[in-house]
């Protein structure tokens, strides 16, 4: 039933959809905010968007002028949430259970329930997008459009190439000045990797670092196909051969592995989550959010 | 040993290259599938994973040996596989015949018909043959000509020719009176005995001929006017003139046709002498009679023996380059093979696709 909702998710291209039904009943938010609702103090008027509230629209004014205009409420929420997608070559591993979702898939949904929730409270929120040795930095801001932006810039992600590199990453954090809150969706395969350098430096500056490191199924129970040869998508380092006497070593291995960056994450107190994508998305995206509110308080 | 006429088509070999690359490559990347999580397995070396070598090795084979087939068919390869060989004058006398080549040792070789020009045609393509191969020719003592120097093969040639003393004087040493012996009806018997008169007056009557019932050592020609009658067997002569259906001849049906003087002529070298036919024999008006002299005037001269006959002899090997080959045609059953090879590369590619 839920491998059947997840396959049903992954065959929309309409993220929106997506977060609205993932989003039904989840009704908190990431932090605790300082102001509750839309618009405490009035601040000014501005032109109805497509995805403003309809109960944020003035009406008397609407009689009057016969123009939509939301009342824009002065927020001083100084938190800005930066989402963090890993789009590199590794994040196309598909699940071998359910057809059609892959990791890039799941972390992408995830994100922009992420961006979502932050743009329901009035959050400033911005984006990076790692793919290909290259980062695409969306800017971060507030509102229904930058939504759009965001989830736009999240669809067009494509699976390639490598992470990039320390330095190309150090040189796009300069937005870490103010006190922010950072969401990483990756496969963590690389640790330390420039991104977790990167991780571990921005949570050095007193940001709030939340990670979710997505596996499949079928990695945590080592049950791929024997006899068959495969590849690293990412490293150029010729076949590896899965036999059956291979399945306990590699449980050892990436066992070991994800030890290593749990204990690296807690020893930074980094929230750190672990989930596999063939689990149904609005569960893991309460309680990523559920354990980070926990080591919030 | 192989001879090549373009021999620098061979340089195109390394091509084979590509379709062992190739095979290489695509083992390789057929069977290994992204995993991001591949390191934590063990690597293998790729030669494990080849699971399909056998048919892929088959399908290689059939590349290179298409690519191999194609250079040697571009090349214009010549693979001499013949052996000894016997080169018999269908003119000559057939019991003789094989009696020179059972004395010569040649039972076992094949046999071929003896070119025009023997010598100039063997000598060019002898290439054909094994270096080991010999030759004996057979053939009527005028057939074959002396040429002005002593020719040089690589091969052994052995030259045999029948004695004048068996054959029938040749028309160019024929005394003034030429002998005709004339096998007709009597009907036809009377316009044949016209054609000669007229032929004894033709040409300022510098040669006579003599009439006979049957022919003798000196005739030089048969006319035989007999329906459905086979001649005697006894009977030979340098020409014959057949006037009926060639029922009783059947070299005839081989025959090579040539026209002459407006005179549709055909010919056929039997070792009862060369045979004649033509819807003109006998001729039935002065018009046909006299297009008819010509034209036997003319041949007379045409097809004469060679002044300076080849007497029999036998020649060493002399060379042992062969000469440069001009006119060099690829052999046909390598295009044929090119093209099954082609068929079984297309075939088995299919077959692995699916």
């Amino acid at each position: 039933m839920q491998a059947a909702t997840t396959a049903m998710m992954a065959q929309t291209k309409d993220l929106e959809l997506v977060i609205r039904h993932v989003l039904a009943g989840l009704g908190h938010g990431i932090h605790a905010g300082r102001e509750r609702g839309a618009g405490v103090e009035f601040s000014e008027y501005r032109a109805y968007a497509p995805g403003d509230e309809w109960r944020r629209v003035d009406w008397k004014l609407l009689a009057r002028a016969d123009r939509y205009f939301v009342r824009e409420a002065e927020r001083d929420s100084h938190v800005a949430v930066w989402l963090v997608l890993d789009a590199t070559a590794s994040m196309s591993e598909p699940s071998r259970e359910i057809n059609g979702i892959d990791k890039l898939w799941f972390a992408r949904t995830v994100l922009a329930c992420v961006a979502a929730i932050a743009q329901r409270q009035g959050d400033a929120f911005g984006l990076l997008i790692l793919s290909d040795g290259k980062v695409e930095f969306t800017p971060a801001s507030r509102g229904p459009r930058q939504l759009q932006r965001v989830l736009a810039a999240m669809a067009k992600a494509e699976p390639l190439g490598q992470l990039p590199s320390a330095e190309t990453l150090r040189a796009s954090l300069h937005f870490a000045r103010a006190p922010s809150m950072i969401f990483a969706a990756s496969d963590f395969l690389d640790w330390p990797s420039p991104l977790s350098e990167a991780v571990l430096r921005l949570r050095a500056m007193r940001h709030d670092v939340r990670l979710l490191t997505l596996r499949t199924q079928a990695e945590v129970d080592a049950t791929f196909k024997s006899g068959a040869g495969y590849r690293d998508p990412e490293r150029d380092d010729g076949l590896h051969r899965m036999s059956n006497a291979d399945r306990e070593h590699y449980k050892q291995q990436s066992r070991a592995h994800f030890d290593g960056v749990v204990a690296s994450c807690r020893q930074n107190n980094i929230v750190h989550y672990e989930a596999r994508i063939e689990q149904p998305l609005g569960g893991v995206l309460r309680s990523w959010l559920q354990l980070a509110g926990a080591r919030a308080k | 040993m192989i001879v090549s006429s373009y021999p620098w088509w061979w340089l195109a070999l390394p091509v084979l290259l590509l379709p062992i690359w190739w095979h290489r490559q695509k083992r390789q990347r057929l069977k290994a599938e992204p995993l991001a999580t591949a390191r934590f397995l063990p690597s293998a070396p790729p030669a494990q994973l080849r699971v399909w070598q056998w048919r892929d090795k088959v399908l290689l084979l059939v590349r290179c040996l298409l690519l191999v087939a194609l250079i040697a068919w571009l090349a214009a390869t010549i693979f001499p596989l013949r052996g000894d060989t016997v080169l018999v004058d269908a003119g000559a006398d057939k019991a003789w015949a094989d009696q020179q080549i059972a004395a010569a040792g040649f039972g076992a070789a094949s046999r071929i018909d003896l070119p025009p020009a023997a010598l100039q045609w063997l000598r060019a393509n002898e290439r054909d043959w094994r270096p080991d191969a010999r030759f004996l020719l057979i053939a009527r003592a005028d057939q074959i000509a002396m040429p002005a120097r002593v020719p040089q093969f690589s091969h052994q040639v052995e030259l045999r020719t029948q004695s004048a003393a068996h054959n029938e004087p040749s028309s160019d040493r024929a005394a003034r009176e030429q002998q005709i012996a004339v096998a007709a009806p009597e009907a036809r018997g009377a316009a044949w005995r016209s054609l000669f008169a007229a032929f004894d007056v033709a040409g300022g009557a510098s040669i006579h001929y003599a009439l006979n019932a049957e022919p003798n050592a000196r005739t030089s020609l048969i006319i035989w006017d007999q329906a459905n009658v086979a001649p005697p067997a006894g009977w030979r002569a340098p020409n014959w003139w057949i006037a009926t259906a060639p029922t009783a001849f059947p070299e005839l049906a081989a025959a090579t046709v040539m026209t002459i003087n407006g005179i549709a002529l055909k010919y056929a070298d039997t070792p009862r002498g060369r045979l004649w036919t033509s819807d003109a024999f006998p001729p039935r008006d002065a018009a046909t009679a006299r297009a008819l002299y010509e034209a036997w005037q003319l041949l007379s001269s045409a097809t004469p023996s060679p002044g300076y006959a080849m007497p029999p002899q036998t020649f060493a090997t002399a060379r042992s380059t062969l000469p440069a080959i001009t006119d060099a045609k690829p052999a046909t059953w390598l295009a044929l093979v090119l093209l099954a090879l082609f068929i079984l590369e297309r075939t088995l590619t299919h077959a692995r696709r699916n």
